[in-house]
């Protein structure tokens, strides 16, 4: 589902699979097993929405994403209610991904889309920044357009892209007070962010999606495409840094550490569990019924590629999350090279 | 998938060579059309449209919805086109094809946004109730020139059509039957037409074809779709892709194209009042004379 | 939002201080993106597209259904070109989503398929299709036209044959179709505001010839108008060919300098400017 075959044989998938296997892994284009491909990222690019962002990976692929907000009545609002507070419901953000050379119904895309609401929408608490006042709210419709060509799976990119238009979303100052009709401020200089810039900011900052593969006992992190062919799992991990109001008196010891929260973790199908093209019957577990002839074995041939079977340890989840949430791992890489993207 | 069988070389040749010199296939000079024939049916609303073998019938209802929340004046129109697998085995039911799409949008421009019928008349109660229009095109054959066909089909049974009376005291709403009130036509602003010009040979200057065969349609380089009203107003003018054509020779389609709204314009007239004449049985009295024919 | 037509006839100048025949600031750039086989990127005005080609590559047997992308020179002995726009929900002013069997874009992308199955040398890439792959990132009027120009551009970064460009613009009448008034003045290149309120056609030429590729009038208009609004058109579209050409020189001459192409002998282009 993930992405379609690559069109490569099973000797070259193996050699893949081998080098991929030892410690420390070697990688076809020589990162780090931890090393993500270099990015470029431009933030404000689209005039007419509330936020947007543009990342561009060096490999080329490139993905655009525009927020936009609209001032929509909340239904039912009982003004005899007691004030329950901020009730606020995560049906107000819209996320729509569109992957050229793909329907925008199929399966893979709305997958992607709902793998990335769910980690924004996760904690509950973004939906309560959408909240304006009783009877009215902000409806948030964030598209997500990838530009280039599928290249590999394209999750990472776009999560990261999602991250910073959120960083740069700004919606009009509210003027009004209470439970009347909103009125906002015209200058948009004086408008504020939906995530609060330094100072005062607490509570969750927009999640970060990242794609993590095994191979053998290798957890490598932002697979290429031939990575992704020979991968035997295929994680995507939410992850969000959590900032707390520090508290006067306390010493600030620790100042540098983000605290990061897991979000969620969702199994990806990495085509290297399809049946390659190619394969006879007998060793096609797909075909279920009888093989075609009893030459082919069970037996792992060596330098020829066989797709994986079963499932993925709890050791290796655990492994995952270990490596992408410890302090200075990859979540926190990427949050602070996000960090030196200027924000417009 | 199921593709259309396309011409032989020969064909081709042949349909090509003769157009060089001037003759086409079926006899016909360049801008002669095939007799065209229209049929009103028995019901208001139906009307039957052939050019040649191409036979198109068009039938219009009607039924009190809910207007759209964002248009509550105004009432619902909508012009609904399928090419089932009775036309070629090419079409397919639920997959709409290139044809279809453009047919489709083609009626939807002409008639719907050149506001030939006045959708705020089909409004009964502001943001409650209103009329929807409904034509269903339905092609029963083709051999080529399917738009302009079509076109003047729906323009045919829309005028024809009646909607039954209705009245509004406070807020009851009453639709009378036709034997209670005479049914009344639809608020009818002005009739288009399309036209199409096809293009042949590969600089498109070969010949300009009026209303042309299947045959030919295949082996066209480019083609033009005019239409117009007989004010000569231009609805909707769509060359989409094809070979490239002198600009001049738009002018002069479009002149041509003027001409033939006109008289499509004339026969729809004159067929809607022989239509009227023969409905006509002498008015009340004669209706309700007890005498027989004996 | 009413255009105020009256102020037009006062100074001759339009709601965004344009003259009567005067196009948009044009920006275009190709060679956008390293993944692609050809790219282009595309402002008229507000109006920005984008356009990521891929192929020639091997014909996909139809499958991803032949809804989307639409194939017109008949596979076979000729290549395909499939076009797909993608209008970015973020692309007007409210927003809208367009689904991708909504049929006005399949009509823009029959068109653009069409226009250049007709200009690109096909019968060169038998059993094979071209991709294009449209987005729409600001739309602000004149569409059609944009993204048959960022599609030329995209083609050329490729290195596609084609016998010339296709440039595009559109045209309109400063009178509407009530007031039959015959001082009317023709306009280039309407934004979206213009093209609300006036009858406009778009029109696309091959290279700088008189010869009319596509030309498509969606609203009410005089038939004695069609002959002005042409002719400024055409005039137009010759304009926008120069300037997608002036893009497409200063890129190669960038990437001679760079390094990254090698000047040929033959080349009589004057790389100093």
């Amino acid at each position: 589902m993930a992405t379609t075959h690559t069109l490569l044989s099973p000797a070259e998938l193996n050699y893949l699979h081998t080098s991929l296997s030892l410690r420390p892994p070697i990688r076809s284009d020589g990162r780090l097993p931890t090393q993500f491909r270099p990015l470029t990222a431009e933030t404000g690019i689209l005039q007419g929405t509330n936020g947007s962002a543009c990342v561009t990976f060096s490999d080329g692929a490139e993905a655009i994403v525009g927020v936009k907000a609209e001032i929509e009545k909340t239904p039912d609002a009982q003004s005899g209610d007691e004030d329950k507070g901020k009730k606020a419901r995560g049906d107000w953000v819209e996320i729509s991904v569109e992957i050229p050379s793909q329907r925008d119904d199929d399966a893979g895309t709305i997958f992607l889309g709902e793998m990335l609401r769910e980690a924004l929408l996760g904690d509950g608490e973004f939906a309560k920044k959408l909240w304006i006042n009783r009877r009215f709210h902000w409806r948030l419709h964030i598209d997500i357009l990838l530009l280039s060509p599928a290249l590999s799976y394209p999750l990472p990119l776009l999560s990261l892209t999602t991250h910073l238009a959120l960083l740069a979303t700004r919606l009009p100052k509210l003027k009004s007070e209470g439970d009347e009709d909103p009125m906002f401020d015209d200058d948009w200089e004086s408008s504020v962010f939906v995530y609060p810039r330094e100072g005062a900011s607490e509570g969750t900052r927009p999640p970060i999606t990242l794609l993590v593969v095994t191979v053998g006992d290798n957890v490598i992190f932002d697979p290429s495409k031939e990575e992704l062919a020979v991968a035997e799992t295929a994680l995507a991990v939410s992850v969000a840094e959590v900032r707390r109001e520090k508290s006067r008196g306390e010493m600030e010891v620790d100042t540098k550490g983000r605290e990061l929260k897991l979000l969620s973790i969702r199994t990806i199908d990495p085509p290297s569990r399809l049946t390659p093209p190619g394969v006879p019957n007998g060793t096609a577990t797909a075909t279920d019924g009888k093989p075609a002839s009893n030459l082919a074995s069970e037996t792992p041939v060596a330098g020829v590629w066989k797709a994986p079977l079963g499932g993925t340890k709890f050791s290796v989840v655990d492994g995952i999350v270990q490596a992408v949430l410890e302090k200075g791992g990859v979540a926190d890489e990427v949050l602070d090279g996000l960090d030196g993207v200027e924000l417009a | 998938m199921p593709r259309e069988a396309e011409p032989s070389l020969n064909e081709r040749n042949f349909v090509s060579r003769a157009l060089e010199e001037g003759l086409r296939v079926d006899g016909r000079k360049f801008d002669q059309c095939r007799p065209v024939s229209l049929k009103f049916g028995d019901e208001f609303g139906v009307a039957e449209v052939q050019f040649g073998k191409t036979k198109v019938l068009v039938k219009v209802s009607a039924e009190v919805t809910v207007p759209y929340t964002d248009r509550p004046f105004e009432g619902v129109f909508s012009i609904a086109s399928e090419l089932s697998p009775m036309v070629a085995p090419s079409f397919e039911v639920n997959r709409p094809t290139e044809t279809e799409v453009l047919l489709s949008r083609m009626l939807e421009k002409t008639i719907r946004r050149s506001g030939a019928l006045d959708t705020e008349s089909l409004c009964l109660v502001a943001g409650k109730k209103c009329w929807s229009i409904r034509a269903d095109v339905h092609v029963l054959s083709l051999d080529g020139n399917l738009t302009d066909a079509a076109c003047l089909a729906v323009v045919a049974a829309l005028r024809h059509f009646r909607k039954p009376d209705s009245s509004i005291e406070g807020e009851i709403l009453t639709v009378y039957t036709p034997a209670e009130r005479e049914p009344v036509p639809l608020s009818w602003l002005h009739s288009p037409f399309c036209i199409t010009f096809s293009y042949f040979g590969e600089e498109g200057d070969t010949a300009v074809l009026l209303d042309t065969t299947w045959l030919e349609e295949q082996l066209r380089t480019s083609s033009c779709t005019f239409s117009l009203n007989r004010h000569g107003e231009i609805c909707q003018v769509s060359k989409l892709g094809g070979v490239s054509i002198d600009a001049p020779v738009f002018v002069q389609c479009a002149q041509v194209a003027l001409a033939k709204s006109k008289e499509y314009t004339e026969l729809v007239d004159r067929k809607l009042a022989e239509d009227a004449k023969s409905r006509d049985k002498g008015g009340l009295m004669a209706e309700l004379t007890a005498e027989n024919d004996r | 939002m009413p255009l105020d037509t009256s102020t037009y006839s006062l100074a001759l100048l339009r709601v965004d201080g344009r003259r009567w025949n005067e196009l948009r600031r044009l920006h275009a750039q190709i060679r956008i993106q390293a993944a692609a086989d050809g790219s282009s990127y595309l402002e008229m005005g507000n109006t920005k597209v984008m356009c990521v080609l891929t192929g020639p590559s091997e014909a996909q047997q139809q499958q991803q259904g032949q809804r989307r992308g639409q194939a017109t020179a008949g596979g076979g002995k000729n290549a395909s070109i499939n076009v797909s726009i993608v209008v970015a929900g973020f692309a007007s002013v409210d927003h809208k989503k367009r689904g991708r069997n909504d049929k006005r874009t399949q009509e823009l992308e029959l068109t653009i398929a069409k226009t250049f199955a007709s200009v690109v040398h096909t019968h060169l890439f038998p059993n094979s299709s071209i991709s294009l792959a449209l987005h729409v990132l600001s739309a602000d009027g004149s569409l059609l036209a944009a993204l048959l120009n960022a599609a030329t551009l995209a083609l050329i970064d490729a290195g596609i044959p084609m016998s010339d460009y296709i440039a595009a613009c559109t045209a309109g009448s400063t009178s509407s179709y009530a007031a039959a008034d015959d001082s009317a003045d023709p306009l280039l290149d309407l934004n979206t505001q213009e093209e609300q309120e006036l009858p406009f056609i778009t029109v696309a030429t091959l290279g700088e010839t008189d010869r009319v590729a596509v030309l498509n009038c969606e609203s009410r208009v005089q038939v004695s108008r069609l002959e002005g609004m042409l002719a400024v058109a055409v005039d137009g579209c010759k304009e926008v060919k120069q300037l997608l050409d002036k893009a497409i020189k200063a890129k190669g001459a960038k990437m001679i300098r760079e390094g990254a192409a090698e000047k040929s002998d033959a080349m009589a282009m004057d790389l100093d400017e």
